[in-house]
């Protein structure tokens, strides 16, 4: 039976911050809904205690000017910059949205129409005309809530018109649309309810917004006339009074930044939670994995690798990226490395190169002839990469940076490694473009990487690892993102330059028709582990793992019979946050028996070769196999 | 090509912020008339006032005739003063000008190295302590921030002035003083916003095959953030300059009446107040077409900054 524990799903902390945020909100609104039951002076008797006295018992925030409770005014004040801002949040909302869902769900003349006139409202300076308007039309709380709900609404179709887009891309409102169902009913069905998030976390972004927007007109003395207290009146009386009495103006400046922040915060939070981009960025604990490593010999050999370990600490547990892999490779020979993906060949090459994410933590070491890589600082590991270790990526199109130049892309290392000169370094590296077969070099240079062709681009990634004459050059999946014609032009070259500058490849593959070809070695990866090792030919014609054989009957053989059948190896690699206890293939091993599920398998050296398997395949079990 | 599409669609946009502004401020009660001659005069003499100045016309003539007259310079007379509106903004665009770029510059100049520390150790300490400083920074209203930093500057350490305005012409050190405080207060805000987006951007930068890739070659991270990672995550960044124009013109209005600058927005509120509603219409050309110029600006900084958008 499988033991499967289920990972807690990811903390979705909201934080104190939160709270706080929240409980500022609901203190502020329940004062002003309580300002007049509230045991406070009244907002505007004057004298109620001596003027420009600081704050006291009586009066916690002190009086202003006239001997006006300052508390007692900034509470009245929240009434005016809390009920405009429901008051225009409502309004942009009610307005809004319907525009919002109807262009993005209608798209065509309706989003065409819709967005333009958008693009006019920005173009509007939106304070001077609430100024304007407001000025005209009477400063009072209708008019201010009118004017700012009414400049609140291009943003609220913005962000509706938004949500819905990605909302009517959905497989299930397309799947409603297919089958017939109305318009207004996928609306209210399918989208609605999933806009409704990003709009009430809009909702409280924007009583931030419209809250300053009052304050700001206030401040003007355009919002609710005297004697009603606003904040921004508030801090506008407060402003004479600066040298003698600045709690006059502190008291309404803070009580407003804490409003206007616990707004902004609650709006975050709603945002961040349905925000998926944001979950799983919380910096994690670092925690040492380090696993004494075992007294091992240094080899006499260009790269060695002793029990490599890559962990990840996530929230969900301990991931075994790679986990105790070992091997040696010498110059001129090339190292395949094959596995499904997610097996750890990718990590095992950036274990090497120390190129991992903050997060990882690695163990074992890594030799260089005979040169430990992993004892050195970062800086020291800088004078490595390049000159001694080149890397060629997956995938031209993103291996390259866009908005600088071949040229300046090609030469960069040569000048920081080389300490060539500009020129120098230019003219090196049209040598080196013309060495991977790149035809007039001097015109590609000038060129950005979107102007060439894929198969061009890997050449040039080729050509910047070649730069500095590495001894060791990592290939990972070269081929992979190339049409199949440039896939051989491509590994031809790799082979040719290994020969003329006697490096050594490490090659990761997943494609068994690539390795076969070009590798003289292979290892086998599965969970992070290695499952076999061996000559590649040796491996390819006699797999003792039932995981290479399954990888090998899972690609397509030009040699084979015309009518092979392709199989795929049934079930999924194992979670590496959870993986079984066993032999971590034996839950999709067509030969597991009980043993394998329950202890994992040594790696077994036998004739040159290793693999880790109690029941290892013979020649009777591979006809049966079959 | 491209230029041209978006030289048509701006123009488009002008034409309708202009008309909208000028029926907009012509329908809402308020009579400058009323303004000029006070509620006692005569029906004749506000008859005849109504006359000189051309409001006994329709809304469209008008309109058109004073969007002729833009086409030649002249935003026609301000109804109080009677003075040319053109000279008025003329006097004054300076003035907002130097407020807004030096504004620019203490929001860039804070951003990019901010945003760039906090992107190279994200989620660390000086991360988490720029990301509460910036939240702080965008909930702070620029009046707020303005009083606070006239209370700490101005009245207790008394370094600099608190308000008044000494033009460049006149002496360049007071005019740098004079304007320190206001740029201080209107660029803190965009700041904040400039630092999130650039620290967002870099981080997904950073993630890139081209990054890593780049320290596979050996190169120092200093190199990597600044000549690498930079450039490809300016966009964005370039972006929020235009469209936040918007934002810090609204803020200059607040600035220019809270420390006292003789700017553009200190001559709206003022022509506000006073139903001056050309010199309003005026200013709010003038606004327009300075957002619409800096974000077609912004569009052709993109192709500089990204040689991708280029072959379009």
């Amino acid at each position: 039976m499988l033991r499967r524990r289920p990972g807690r799903p990811p903390g979705r902390r909201l934080g104190l911050g939160l709270w706080l945020a929240a409980g500022w909100i609901g203190l502020v609104l329940l004062a002003a809904l309580l300002a007049d039951v509230l045991p406070l002076a009244r907002f505007d008797a004057t004298l109620a205690g001596p003027p420009q006295s600081g704050p006291s018992l009586a009066h916690p925030f002190g009086t202003d000017g006239l001997g006006r409770d300052v508390l007692s005014r900034v509470v009245h004040g929240a009434r005016v910059s809390l009920g405009v801002g429901v008051g225009a949040v409502l309004l942009g909302l009610a307005v809004g949205a319907p525009l919002g869902l109807l262009a993005g769900y209608r798209r065509r003349a309706a989003d065409a129409v819709i967005m333009a006139v958008n693009d006019v409202a920005q173009a509007f300076p939106a304070l001077v005309f609430a100024l304007a308007v407001v000025a005209f039309a009477g400063a009072n709380l209708r008019n201010v809530v009118v004017v700012l709900g009414v400049l609140g609404v291009p943003s609220w179709v913005r962000l509706v018109r938004g949500a819905t887009l990605s909302q009517a891309e959905r497989e299930f409102v397309l799947a409603a649309r297919v089958l017939g169902a109305r318009d207004r009913r996928i609306l209210w069905r399918e989208v609605v309810p999933n806009v409704a998030v990003p709009a009430s976390s809009y909702a409280f972004i924007g009583m931030a917004v419209v809250i300053v927007a009052e304050g700001s007109l206030a401040f003007l003395g355009l919002s609710v006339q005297a004697p009603t207290p606003t904040w921004g009146g508030l801090i506008n009386e407060g402003r004479t009074l600066m040298e003698t009495a600045p709690h006059v103006v502190l008291a309404p400046s803070v009580v407003m930044f804490l409003t206007v922040l616990s707004f902004n915060l609650v709006g975050d939070r709603l945002r961040a939670l349905t925000d998926v981009r944001e979950i799983g960025l919380e910096p994690v604990r670092q925690v040492s994995a380090a696993v004494p490593a075992a007294p091992h010999p240094v080899r006499d050999c260009l790269l060695q690798a002793e029990e490599l370990r890559t962990h990840f600490v996530t929230p969900r547990g301990l991931v075994r990226a790679v986990d105790g892999v070992s091997f040696t490779l010498e110059r001129g020979r090339t190292l395949a490395v094959v596995g499904e993906s997610g097996s750890g060949k990718s990590m095992l090459i950036r274990s090497i190169l120390g190129l991992l994410p903050g997060t990882a933590v690695r163990g074992g070491t890594v030799y260089l002839s005979g040169d430990d890589l992993t004892a050195r600082s970062p800086a020291e590991m800088r004078s490595v990469l390049g000159p001694r270790l080149g890397t060629v990526f997956q995938d031209p199109m993103t291996a390259l940076n866009p908005v600088r130049t071949v040229g300046t892309q090609v030469a960069e290392p040569l000048r920081v490694h080389l300490r060539m000169g500009r020129r120098q370094a230019r003219e090196a590296a049209a040598r080196l473009l013309a060495s991977v077969g790149i035809p007039d070099p001097a015109r590609v240079l000038r060129r950005y990487p979107h102007q060439l062709s894929g198969g061009m681009r890997q050449r040039v990634t080729i050509a910047m690892a070649l730069s500095c004459g590495p001894d060791v050059l990592f290939a990972d999946e070269p081929t992979t993102a190339l049409d199949v014609t440039i896939q051989d032009q491509v590994l031809r070259l790799l082979h040719r330059l290994r020969e003329e500058r006697d490096m050594a490849v490490v090659l990761v593959s997943h494609d068994l028709s690539v390795v076969a070809r070009w590798a003289d070695e292979v290892i086998v990866m599965y969970a992070g582990r290695v499952v076999e090792r061996g000559p590649a030919a040796e491996v390819f014609a006699r797999p003792r793992m039932p995981y290479t054989e399954a990888l090998l009957q899972a690609a397509p053989r030009l040699t084979g019979p015309a009518h092979h059948r392709l199989r795929v190896i049934p079930g999924r690699p194992p979670d590496l946050a959870d993986p079984p206890a066993g032999c971590a293939f034996a839950p999709r091993c067509g030969y597991a028996r009980e043993r394998c599920a329950a202890e994992a398998p040594p790696l077994l050296a036998e004739e040159g070769r290793a693999y880790a398997c109690w029941y290892p395949l013979t020649e009777e079990a591979r006809s049966i196999g079959r | 090509m491209i230029v041209v599409h978006r030289l048509v669609r701006l123009l488009v946009v002008l034409l309708a912020v202009t008309f909208l502004s000028y029926a907009l401020l012509t329908l809402l009660p308020g009579d400058p008339v009323t303004q000029i001659l006070g509620l006692s005069a005569t029906e004749e003499a506000r008859e005849q006032v109504r006359r000189e100045l051309g409001l006994d016309q329709p809304l469209l003539v008008r309109y058109l005739d004073w969007l002729g007259g833009l086409a030649t310079g002249d935003f026609g007379h301000s109804y109080i003063t009677r003075m040319p509106v053109a000279d008025e903004l003329a006097g004054r665009l300076p003035v907002t000008l130097e407020l807004l770029v030096a504004a620019q510059l203490v929001a860039l100049g804070g951003a990019i190295p901010l945003g760039v520390a906090a992107a190279r150790r994200a989620g660390r300490a000086l991360d988490q302590a720029l990301t509460a400083l910036s939240f702080a920074l965008l909930s702070t209203p620029v009046f707020v921030l303005g009083v606070l930093l006239i209370l700490v500057f101005a009245v207790t350490w008394q370094v600099l002035p608190a308000t008044g305005w000494t033009p460049i012409s006149l002496d360049l050190g007071w005019n740098l003083t004079s304007v320190i405080l206001p740029a201080l207060t209107l660029g803190c805000g965009q700041l904040a916003v400039y630092a999130r987006l650039l620290r967002t951007d870099l981080i997904a930068t950073l993630q890139e095959d081209y990054i890593t890739l780049a320290r596979a070659r050996g190169l120092s991270p200093r190199r990597i953030l600044w000549r690498h990672a930079l450039r490809p995550s300016a966009i964005t960044l370039v972006t929020a300059v235009g469209l936040n124009l918007g934002a810090l013109i609204g803020g200059a209005v607040i600035i220019e009446t809270l420390f006292g600058l003789p700017g553009v927005g200190r001559l709206i509120v003022d022509s506000i107040f006073s139903r001056d509603y050309l010199a309003v219409q005026g200013g709010v050309v003038l606004i327009s077409v300075g957002y619409v110029a800096v974000n077609l600006a912004v569009d052709l900084v993109y192709a500089a900054v990204d040689p991708r958008i280029r072959r379009a």
